[in-house]
Formats: structure tokens, C-alpha cells, sequence
């Protein structure tokens, strides 16, 4: 068993490896230079500021050279500074967005699992009733509709009011800027502005969880050793809870952990309409403007938690199915 | 029994949750009765964050609202029509060889931090932005010879390279802020300051001269600026501005009509459209200084080589011709464009200096000048130059029987009003004989295809500066991309020696009014050469509530941005209008009703979790 945790942990090093190399290549083969990028359109744009920036963001030194700097910033964990953010050390800009981005994202995915699993097994247990039914085509709707459109529908509903009923939660943003909150009033008013991005991410995607729990567990309740414990007299719901779901959960697992190391990536759409400082529209701005710093702390950013979440899955997983662990 | 303990679950859960209303409500009340005077916040938003906040880094339209309301220019613009008025120098005097200036500076102004306003502070900040690169500043300072002198408190004497006017404080062209020596001189590279967070021995928050500064900048949602309290100037009525960053219209056009903004800026033509007619909104369709082209690569290949110039790239060398160039402008109607494209909102183009300049600078084709949309006319000229479709294929060759006009025409894929005027272009070319090859792309790669020359057509903007200066700049022959991997602003290729000795005499002209005659050449010379086919002059769409403040000042008068996005004068003319204007914004769900809820699911999970626990004793005992 040492040695598949080993394995394991070193598969996952290696790979976020592989990954830090890729990138610093990946971003340079785009096309268009950042430095004209920045200033194209303005009177700002002529060949001596241009040249002058490529000297400042570091774009004028050979490309071993900027390998060289890239792994050494990276290994003291300084990214440093944004391209459109005008010198802006990338390190600060994500840590302002990360945090808006673990509170709308992580909860609403925890909420999303949570919900979504626990509708899939009332409705795998309770399959071709009226409660199946009802939710299967609820869940689908709500899976099949693009989240910016239900974002929007959410946003004009409850942000714009409707007929006679009123505007009940603020339009955008994360708080009320200006407004002098501070304690339990500042929390009150973010979680006033969370509530329609997390209510639209949450039933966004509750509908994959709900659809992947309900199979597996009607694939599970056709297993023999539910039909042995009927036999036994086992009571139903200590059948469903006892036995059913926890054999059902396996193949939701890695789905569950590989969506929590999402987390990280931030929700675009969501944040485009809910106007929310996440880190998914940083990394728009960042892909737009070629911010070669930005973009490589980002997605490393999301390729280790990927990879962490891939790797905790494999190492859970291993508790979780004892066959696992015997094999 | 166990539809009784359903009963009492229901009414605990209900009692519970009026609880918590009731107790939020007395909260709330507690709070909003405490009886301090409430500040008046003048929120407006738009969709565009700022590049930066320090004036030697920013370059987009955005930045310059925080700059205007907290720095001096040396030069000011009048509301009415950009013309020069006295800023920071109430005078300047001028040597008879107009290549001395002596600046005297106005007193009595203080720093944000109860610093005066000294001549130090001017010298200081012009040499800081010409010998650190300032981005856009130093562009201004080109033909100062040496440093900026401050010869005593009061006044700076500098000297140029060459006789010009554009010192003389006649025109508005130094657009340069003023910064404060004591705080900016504490960098060692002052375009890393970010202009409002704390540094060694500098305090958080922007130091400035105007009627507001920088207080806080949260990325991608808000600029919070504050009353300068040691403004000299008229009071203003608002203690706070904000701007709010949002990433969809549609959102900051709900905001706009919630009241949770007091003014916006808008992009779309639909958007602003939808907010006509809205109660208690009004809507202008002002003009800004941007233009969109069509560019033509009018011989990058076939260039001669010299003055650091190497001929590169593949474009078709029909386009070196101006009579084809004038045919295909001819071919373009750009008021179906205005009235497709933008909804009717802008103005069709034609010069390279937009309507929104310096009082004087713009020339406007009239008459025969005028290059009309003319199919026919078109037609007859490529007929008439020898450029005639020998195949039957409908597309014409060049004359002799050559390669046919088959002209790649580049879009971005960022810009959705440039793929919206493909089809159209696409097909008016069509009717002159000329076939259209369209592929969008980002602007990263069509910047490349430009320096590389490997380009027929394209569709791109510029936002020139107010006076004409740097944007006739832009067409000489040095700013051509030189060797196909290096950038240039002269995306057309367009190199003629008379316009680079017009560009010179411009420069060095000391008469304004002559100033303005060379101008007009220069741009009467690039319209005729058809190397842009200006398609139309931007909109600035804004809308605003017209029950929270009052005192826009269009700039310029009357259809002009109506922040005024030059002058600081806006600042202390907008008022708010009643108990309304200007109060606070917070909106949502109250505390009281959150903890009501709260505390209902938890009893009801509660009550659910004992239910079941109830229930199995219940079974298990039968």
C-alpha cells in the first residue's frame, strides 16, 4: 500500500512538472505581442513605447533566459508583475480573487453535490415514481440551460424585479462599495450580493451530480447482495443508506473531488454577469491581453489543484473500496 | 402523535423566523437612526477597467476621470469646445524665437496632504515623465530640449528644440498631469507605484490637487474617490465618487435602473436603447474622439528600402494604386453603416481627426472634396484605370490580365461591430468587381499580420488625442513597421515626403491659426490617398437618472461626454436632487431576515434528523 501512495504522490509531482514546463512554451506560441497589445488604439502606441515595455515586462531577454527567471520566480513562489495590470505583482491580484472565488464557487459546489446527490438517490430509490419523474426533468432542464442564460433570467427575476414584484438583491458585485459596512453588517450586505450568483452556479450543476448518483445507484440496486438483504429482513431504508449508497458513492467520488479542485478556476459566465471579482474572468483578461505572468501563476494555480484533487482522490479512494486495497 | 409533534416542529420554526425579522428590524432601525449626517456618493459606472492609475502607465480613455479629478494641467480645456484656457500656468510667456517659455504658476494651491503647489512640483514631474519613459506624458515633451527649470517658487522656464506653438498655452497640447515631487520623488521607478496603496514614507491613498483623489481600488469592481480636503476651488456637493466596474451591460443597465448607479456608459446600441422611455432616465448620444477605419496595406512589399525601412510582406499591389484605394472607398456607404452597425448612433467618417478636438484642428471635406458612396462612379474609375474582369468570373484583374482583385480582409474577433461590417463591405466590394476575402482573427495575430505586411484590408479604431499632433504622426514614413517583426503606428504603410514636411511645419509653426491651415493639408492629403477609409466617428452613449443628481456638463457643448472627460469642472457642479440623490445603496435580503432563515433551516434539518431518529425507536419497539 506504501508503495501506491508513493506512486502516487510522485505521478502527481511529476505532472505538475510537466505542466510548468508546458506552459511557459504554450503562452509564448500564441500569436501577438503583449507589449503592442497593452497599447494599441492610444496615442501611447509607437515603436519607442512599445519597445520600452517589452524592456520592462522582461520581453526583450532571450527566451532561455526568461525560462531560467520564470522557474526561479516560481519556485519562490513570486510570479511577478501582471502585464495589464500595469506592474501589478500577479501574486496580490490572484490572492484579491481568490477568496470571492472560494466563497461563491466552493460553496455552491459543495451545495451542488450535496443536493444534487441526494435527489439522485431518492430518485434511483424511488425510480419511474412521480418524485423520479418530476426531478429527473427539473435537474435536466436546469443541466441543459447554459448558466449564463439562467444567470441572466436570475439576474432580471430577482436583481430588476418583475411586474409588481420588487428588486430584492443587489445587480453585481461583490460588495457595496462606498457604503461603510464593516462586521456583521459587511457580511450581511456580501452575502446579499452572493445570493443570485450561488443560487444560479448551484442549480446550474446540480443536475450532473443528480444524474450520475441516481444511475449508479439503480446500477447498484440490481447487485445481489441487496436481494440478500431484503431476504435478511433488513429494513428499507437501512438497505438504501447501509448498503446501497455507499457502494453507489464510489463512481461519484472522483467526480465530486475533481469538481471541488475546480474550484479554483472560477465560474466565467457566472462572473461576467453577476459582474463578481472571481478569478475566471481574471483569467479572460489575462488569455486577452497575453499576460504571460498572469496566465502561468493562474493556470498552475489550477493545474495543482486539479492534480491535488485527482491525487486525494486516488488515495481516498483506496479507503473507500476495500477492493482496492486488496488488489 | 406524530402529526402533533409535526404541529409544534411548525409553529417553533414560525416562531422562530418572526423572531428573527422582528429582532433584524430592530437592528436595522438601530442602526439607520444613529443620526449622522449620511455622505452624498455620486456613483457612476461603466464596463471598462482602468489600465492603471498612475499617470506615467495609464493609456485608456477610462484612466483619465480619476486624473482630471485629481491633477492640474499646465493648459486647460474649456467645457464649450476644447479650446485653451490658463490651468496650473495662469500665463506664459513666450521668447520672440518661440523657442523659450516661461511658465508662471497659479498660487495658493495645496496638495491632498496640505503640501503647496510649487513650481518645484512642475519641473519635477515633467522631467520625471521624460527621463523615466511616462507612456503617454512624455509624448508631450518631445521637443523639450534639456530639463525643466524652476527658476523660484512660482515659476518654470523651459526651452524647445525647435520654434514651435505647441508650448505657447494657445492650444491645449500638454497634456500632462502634475504630480507632487515630495511624494513621487521617494521611487526609484515611479511607474511601479500604483498611485493610491501605502509605500516607505507614503501614506495610503492618492495625494493630488483637485476637488477629489484616489482613496481605494479593488480590480474589477470599484475606483473610490474622496474629497481633497484642501481643494481651493468652487466646493464641491458630492463627498464621494465611485466607479463601478461591471462585466456585462445588461447588469449595469439593471443597476442604472434600480438606482443603484447614478450615471453609465454604455457600448451597445440596444442596451442604450432599451433604457429610452425608462422612468426617471435620460439618454444622450454624444460624440467621442474615436474613429474606425478600413485600413489598406498600400505597398509594404514594393516600398523602397532605406531610412531603416526594409519592404516586406505579400500585400496586392493593386492597392498601391490610390484609384483602386478611391474605388473601394466610393464602394463603402458609411451612414448605412452608422444606421445598421450603431443603430444610427455616430457619425459617418471621413477626416483622420474626429469631430471631438481642439477648436480649429478638424478639416471636413466639402464639395468636390467629398468622396461619395458612388457604385457607378466606382465602377467607371477602375473601367476607365484599366482594371477589368477578362474571365467572367466578376472579378476584376489588374490591368493586362493579371492577378485578380482578391483582397484578404481582416476582422477581430474581439470587436463584434467589425465582423457586423463585413457583410457588408463584403458585398459592396462585390459590386465593383473587387472579392472580399474575410477572416476574423484576435487582435494579438491581426497586429502581427500588420507589422508583417501580409494584409489587404482591415477593420481597426483609433482614439487620437484632442489636439492633432500624434495622430498625424501616426501616417509619416518612420512610423511605417519597418522590417516585418517590428511594430509601428503606421498600419497602412502610407509614405509620402510631403506630408512628413507638412508634419514638420506643423510642429514648428508659431502662428495657431497657420497651425490649423498645415493641419488641414495634412488631413485633406491622407483623405484623398483613400490609405483609411474612415468609416464613422464613435458614439459615446450615456444614460443617467434624473431624479438623484443634476449638473452635467457636456464636453464639448452640447453633445459631448458629460462627465467631461478633460475638465475637472464637473466635479463641483453635479448636485444631488432631494433626500435620493446621493444616499446609500445597500439593497438585499436585512440582517434579521438572513438570521430568521438561518435559524428555520437548522430547526427544520433538526426536526427532520429527530423525526427519522423517532420514527426507527418507534419501529424497532413494534
Amino acid at each position: 500500500m506504501r508503495g501506491y501512495l508513493v506512486g502516487k504522490v510522485v505521478q502527481a509531482f511529476l505532472t505538475l512538472l510537466f505542466v510548468l514546463v508546458f506552459n511557459f512554451f504554450l503562452f509564448r506560441v500564441m500569436p501577438g505581442d503583449p507589449a503592442a497589445l497593452l497599447l494599441r488604439g492610444s496615442s501611447a502606441y509607437n515603436p519607442q513605447n512599445v519597445a520600452q515595455v517589452r524592456h520592462e515586462l522582461g520581453l526583450d531577454q532571450p527566451l532561455p533566459q526568461q525560462f531560467v527567471t520564470y522557474l526561479k520566480d516560481t519556485a519562490t513562489f513570486k510570479f511577478g508583475d501582471s502585464f495589464f495590470m500595469q506592474g501589478r505583482p500577479v501574486s496580490t491580484t490572484i490572492r484579491e480573487r481568490i477568496w470571492p472565488t472560494i466563497l461563491l464557487v466552493g460553496t455552491s459546489t459543495i451545495a451542488s453535490i450535496a443536493i444534487g446527490l441526494l435527489i439522485g438517490i431518492y430518485a434511483g430509490w424511488r425510480r419511474n415514481t412521480r418524485f423520479d419523474y418530476g426531478w429527473l426533468g427539473v435537474t435536466l432542464v436546469l443541466y441543459a440551460c447554459p448558466e449564463f442564460y439562467l444567470g441572466i433570467l436570475v439576474l432580471m427575476a430577482f436583481g430588476a424585479g418583475v411586474g409588481p414584484f420588487p428588486a430584492l438583491f443587489p445587480i453585481g458585485g461583490y460588495s457595496t462599495p462606498g457604503a461603510g459596512l464593516s462586521g456583521f453588517s459587511y457580511w450581511i450586505d456580501v452575502l446579499n450580493h452572493l445570493v443570485m450568483p450561488w443560487f444560479t452556479l448551484t442549480f446550474a450543476y446540480l443536475g450532473e451530480y443528480t444524474l450520475i448518483m441516481r444511475s449508479s445507484l439503480i446500477d447498484v440496486l440490481g447487485d445481489e447482495f441487496v436481494m440478500t438483504a431484503r431476504a435478511k429482513g433488513v429494513r428499507e431504508n437501512d438497505i438504501l443508506w447501509r448498503h446501497v449508497v455507499p457502494n453507489a458513492l464510489l463512481p461519484t467520488w472522483t467526480l465530486t473531488m475533481l469538481s471541488l479542485g475546480f474550484i479554483f478556476g472560477g465560474a466565467i459566465t457566472i462572473e461576467l454577469v453577476f459582474s463578481y471579482p472571481g478569478v475566471g474572468w481574471l483569467t479572460v483578461q489575462a488569455i486577452t491581453a497575453k499576460d504571460y505572468p498572469l496566465m502561468q501563476a493562474l493556470f498552475l494555480l489550477f493545474s495543482g489543484a486539479v492534480i491535488i484533487a485527482n491525487l486525494v482522490a486516488d488515495i481516498t479512494y483506496m479507503y473507500l473500496d476495500p477492493r482496492v486495497r486488496a488488489a | 402523535m406524530r402529526s402533533k409533534g409535526r404541529v409544534i416542529v411548525m409553529l417553533a420554526v414560525v416562531a422562530v423566523v418572526a423572531g428573527g425579522i422582528s429582532a433584524g428590524a430592530a437592528y436595522a432601525q438601530n442602526e439607520s437612526s444613529s443620526g449622522t449626517k449620511q455622505k452624498v456618493t455620486f456613483v457612476w459606472g461603466d464596463t471598462s477597467e482602468p489600465s492603471s492609475l498612475n499617470p506615467m502607465r495609464g493609456y485608456m480613455a477610462t484612466d483619465f476621470y480619476f486624473w482630471t479629478s485629481s491633477y492640474h494641467l499646465l493648459t486647460d480645456f474649456t467645457i464649450n469646445d476644447l479650446s485653451a484656457r490658463p490651468g496650473l500656468a495662469e500665463k506664459i510667456d513666450v521668447s520672440p524665437d518661440g523657442m523659450t517659455f516661461t511658465y508662471h504658476i497659479r498660487q495658493g494651491i495645496k496638495w491632498s496632504d496640505g503640501q503647496p503647489l510649487t513650481a518645484n512640483d512642475v519641473a519635477f514631474t515633467l522631467n520625471m515623465y521624460k527621463s523615466n519613459h511616462a507612456y503617454l506624458p512624455q509624448a508631450y515633451l518631445t521637443l523639450i530640449d534639456g530639463d525643466v527649470q524652476a527658476t523660484d517658487d512660482y515659476t518654470v522656464v523651459f526651452h524647445s528644440t525647435m520654434p514651435t506653438s505647441l508650448y505657447t498655452g494657445k492650444i491645449p497640447y500638454l497634456y500632462d498631469y502634475i504630480l507632487p515631487e515630495h511624494i513621487w520623488s521617494k521611487f526609484d521607478q515611479p511607474k511601479q507605484y500604483d498611485n493610491y496603496s501605502a509605500f516607505e514614507g507614503v501614506p495610503a491613498g492618492e495625494v493630488g490637487s483637485g476637488p477629489f483623489v484616489i482613496a481605494e481600488y479593488k480590480t474589477g469592481e470599484f475606483v473610490r474617490m474622496v474629497r481633497n480636503p484642501y481643494w481651493s476651488g468652487p466646493q464641491p456637493h458630492v463627498d464621494e465618487l465611485i466607479y463601478r466596474i461591471y462585466k456585462n451591460e445588461d447588469a449595469e443597465a439593471e443597476a442604472l435602473k434600480a438606482g443603484e448607479i447614478d450615471f453609465g456608459y454604455f457600448d451597445s446600441a440596444n442596451i442604450f436603447n432599451s433604457l429610452k422611455g425608462q422612468p426617471n432616465i435620460a439618454t444622450l448620444n454624444g460624440t467621442i474622439p474615436s474613429f474606425d477605419e478600413i485600413g489598406m496595406n498600400t505597398g509594404s512589399a514594393y516600398q523602397k528600402a532605406g531610412n531603416g525601412y526594409t519592404p516586406h510582406g505579400d500585400g496586392h499591389p493593386a492597392l498601391q494604386d490610390p484609384i483602386v484605394r478611391r474605388a473601394i472607398r466610393m464602394a463603402i456607404d458609411s451612414q448605412t453603416l452608422v444606421d445598421k452597425v450603431l443603430l444610427g448612433y455616430g457619425l459617418p467618417g471621413t477626416s483622420i481627426i474626429p469631430p471631438v478636438s481642439v477648436l480649429g484642428a478638424r478639416w471636413e471635406p466639402t464639395g468636390d472634396e467629398v468622396i461619395p458612396f458612388d457604385i457607378a462612379g466606382a465602377n467607371k474609375l477602375l473601367d476607365d484605370a484599366g482594371y477589368k474582369d477578362t474571365d467572367g468570373d466578376d472579378v476584376r484583374e489588374m490591368p493586362g490580365g493579371g492577378q485578380p482583385l482578391e483582397f484578404r480582409y481582416y476582422v477581430q474577433t474581439g470587436d463584434q461591430n467589425t465582423i457586423k461590417v463585413a457583410p457588408f463591405v463584403k458585398s459592396w466590394l462585390a459590386d465593383i468587381g473587387i472579392k472580399a476575402d474575410v477572416t476574423a482573427m484576435s487582435s494579438g495575430r491581426l497586429g502581427d499580420e500588420i507589422n508583417a505586411g501580409t494584409y489587404d484590408l482591415f477593420h481597426w479604431g483609433w482614439i487620437p488625442d484632442p489636439d492633432p499632433d500624434s495622430a498625424l504622426s501616426w501616417f509619416t514614413c518612420e512610423q511605417r513597421p519597418p522590417d516585418g517583426s517590428s511594430y509601428g503606428n503606421n498600419d497602412s504603410y502610407y509614405c509620402n515626403p510631403e506630408y512628413d514636411k507638412l508634419y514638420t511645419e506643423q510642429r514648428t509653426e508659431l502662428d495657431v491659426q497657420k497651425r490649423w491651415d498645415v493641419a488641414h493639408q495634412m488631413q485633406k492629403m491622407y483623405y484623398e490617398s483613400c490609405a483609411y477609409a474612415v468609416l464613422w466617428y464613435g458614439p459615446i452613449l450615456q444614460a443617467y437618472r434624473t431624479d438623484l443628481f443634476t449638473g452635467y456638463m457636456p464636453q464639448p457643448s452640447p453633445k459631448g461626454d458629460l462627465l467631461a472627460g478633460y475638465s475637472m469642472d464637473i466635479w463641483w457642479n453635479l448636485r444631488p436632487l432631494g433626500a435620493a440623490g446621493g444616499a446609500p445603496r445597500t439593497s438585499g435580503i436585512s440582517a434579521g431576515v438572513w438570521i430568521g432563515l438561518v435559524i428555520g433551516v437548522i430547526v427544520v434539518i433538526a426536526a427532520v434528523v429527530l423525526g427519522r431518529r423517532s420514527r426507527r425507536a418507534g419501529e424497532e419497539q413494534a
